[in-house]
């Protein structure tokens, strides 16, 4: 297959099943930018675009090793090993959320909650998180991106697989748009940024708890 | 008192069509019907709102219980659900699990509950068209009049006397809470294409079915339903004499309370006549008034009232009362001399179209529908089983 038609099958193939992307990011993208200080409609480009170069990072960096390892990955395409990865995601994913909500807690509550600092394991900013949550979520598997992954490791080319990922992310990214109504939501419904603040939390021990640790030891 | 005769009469007309001319006429249906009854006229002769509303929703939820669980042991011999259940899509549809389907189907036309489309009493489109005339009338007021799961926490918030924990200086964080909450379940929702709140969280699993323990993610979700059930519907109302798990946790009141401003009627407070003395706050049990809502004289309860009259009865100076979300606009249009009456015959009538009078009549119908047919099972099987164990009777 030509680089060119690759390239357009994975943009198609991004965009087909764009919405399936979305979903699985939306429950880290809303909370992050809807909670964020002082948001704005710029701060939320940032923020979003922080997170997909985060998740097409991931993306890349996992075409060029399906491509340097050519068919031999093909003993890694089962539905096992893609929960796995997905269940690695998700504690990654929730760890750095929790992190970055006790961080929030933290700055509001410097004086009443001095555990908090012991408990927040790194500094991070929502700029940070949003980058590294973007990377978490690359590892989420879903059905078209086994098929590019597919694509890369046939093609065999570290530059064949980065295009084929860049035009599959380029596919997907018309459904976040929608992100950008959240400022203006925000500054309509001021209490949307506290209550984005507990969900990310929420968010945070679910995926740890029951989407990662649970599946991890007790599901095969 | 012409107006409470003649309504009286028509809910009478109510629940004689739907609970005994829709079943077998015998004699547990005259008694059910007669105790609605009793109820409706209790409520609107005395005023007394919240006490007979509390009893009538605690009587249902006890009935729907037993009904629910004898229908699944008749049918299944037990309260697990059983893969051939799953299977066939066989699950009752909860409406508590509404707000988590919405956009999921929105976005993918996919159905993350496994009930029936239509042909069964609790079948998705069946209880989409309820719920609908709800939003529509009246509102979240479904919580306290016709929701068969509020009841459990009403009765359990109605013993002792002493409220022994306070949540009014929380009220604010706890109805935050409840949409962040509501929030996190619907994401999740989104993302794990099913609902969250029914694998791990709902409470209500206790009282009607649950995933079999077969390994230990569902004994984990067990010990979860049942430590939120234990703490959430029965200690904590104990203590607080609210409906915690309403409040906190349950998505379908979050999302009514966000669909509320649709519905016809709402709970208007007279800043005029109002004297701060937060006796209305300190009786609501789903945390709607506050010390912000009195003192700040917002002339009305917080997003998350479920009209269940706990205010009216308590405040000493009348000043809450319910209205229609259009009677400022028609006072606007038609002028302030629309409510002074010339005669008797207009008195009647404007009397007969008292928000109050009329909301209750709404909101009562709404509990005469839903309850009859399971309130009226699980009184036959409470009957069967009391004189069973009395070996007076049974098969």
């Amino acid at each position: 297959m030509s680089l060119w038609s690759g390239a357009i099958q994975s943009l198609l193939l991004g965009f087909s099943t764009g919405t399936y992307c979305a979903m699985y990011c939306a429950p880290v993208l809303i909370p992050l930018v809807t909670g964020t200080d002082n948001i704005s409609l710029k701060k939320t480009g940032i923020l979003t675009s922080l997170f997909l170069s985060g998740r097409m990072i991931t993306y890349i960096i996992l075409g060029i090793i399906c491509a340097g390892a050519g068919l031999l990955v093909s003993s890694f395409f089962d539905p096992v090993f893609a929960r796995r990865l997905s269940v690695i995601a998700y504690i990654f994913c929730g760890a750095i959320l929790l992190n970055n909500s006790f961080q929030k807690m933290k700055k509001k509550n410097e004086a009443q909650c001095r555990g908090l600092k012991k408990i927040s394991v790194f500094t991070s900013n929502d700029y940070s998180t949003a980058v590294l949550s973007g990377l978490a979520v690359g590892l989420h598997i879903c059905p078209p991106y086994w098929a590019t992954l597919f694509l890369c490791s046939q093609s065999g080319s570290a530059l064949h697989a980065a295009v084929y990922f860049i035009f599959f992310f380029s596919g997907t990214l018309p459904f976040f748009l929608p992100v950008f109504a959240l400022p203006f939501a925000v500054k309509k419904l001021p209490v949307l940024k506290k209550i984005a603040q507990t969900t990310q939390l929420l968010i945070a021990v679910y995926f740890i708890v029951f989407a990662g640790l649970i599946p991890l030891f007790f599901y095969k | 008192m012409a107006v409470k005769v003649l309504l009286s009469a028509l809910m009478a007309f109510v629940i004689y069509f739907f609970t005994i001319s829709l079943r077998s006429a015998d004699i547990i249906t005259f008694v059910y019907a007669g105790f609605l009854l009793y109820i409706f006229i209790s409520m609107i002769f005395t005023g007394n709102i919240n006490k007979y509303r509390r009893i009538f929703q605690f009587v249902f939820a006890v009935l729907f219980t037993i009904s629910f669980i004898g229908n699944l042991y008749d049918e299944r011999g037990s309260m697990a659900i059983t893969q051939n259940a799953l299977f066939e899509s066989e699950i009752p549809f909860c409406h508590l699990v509404i707000p988590v389907s919405i956009i999921p189907y929105a976005l993918t036309k996919t159905i993350i509950f496994p009930a029936r489309i239509t042909g069964h009493y609790a079948a998705i489109v069946s209880m989409l068209v309820i719920w609908l005339t709800a939003v529509l009338t009246i509102g979240r007021g479904w919580c306290s009049w016709a929701c068969f799961y509020g009841g459990l926490e009403d009765g359990f918030s109605g013993i002792g006397k002493k409220q022994r924990i306070k949540l009014l200086p929380k009220s604010k964080e706890i109805r935050y809470f409840h949409f962040a909450f509501l929030a996190f379940l619907v994401l999740m929702g989104i993302a794990f294409m099913s609902s969250i709140f029914c694998e791990w969280f709902c409470p209500f699993k206790l009282i009607t079915e649950f995933t079999p323990i077969v390994d230990i993610p569902s004994l984990i979700a067990t010990f979860v339903f049942m430590s939120v059930f234990i703490i959430f519907i029965v200690i904590l109302p104990i203590l607080t004499k609210k409906r915690t798990q309403c409040s906190l946790l349950c998505p379908f009141g979050a999302m009514q309370s966000l669909l509320d401003p649709v519905s016809i009627y709402r709970v208007a407070i007279d800043t005029d006549k109002c004297t701060s003395c937060m006796q209305c706050a300190s009786v609501c049990p789903f945390n709607a008034i506050d010390i912000d809502t009195i003192t700040q004289k917002k002339g009305r309860p917080e997003i998350t009232c479920a009209k269940c009259g706990a205010c009216m009865d308590v405040c000493p100076q009348k000043a809450i009362s319910m209205e229609f979300s259009f009677s400022k606009a028609l006072a606007k249009k038609c002028g302030s001399n629309v409510l002074n009456p010339d005669n008797k015959v207009q008195k009647f009538f404007i009397d007969l179209l008292n928000p109050k009078y009329v909301f209750m009549f709404s909101a009562f119908t709404f509990g005469v529908v839903i309850s009859s047919m399971l309130s009226t099972d699980g009184m036959r099987r409470l009957i069967s089983g009391i004189l069973n164990a009395l070996q007076f009777g049974g098969n």
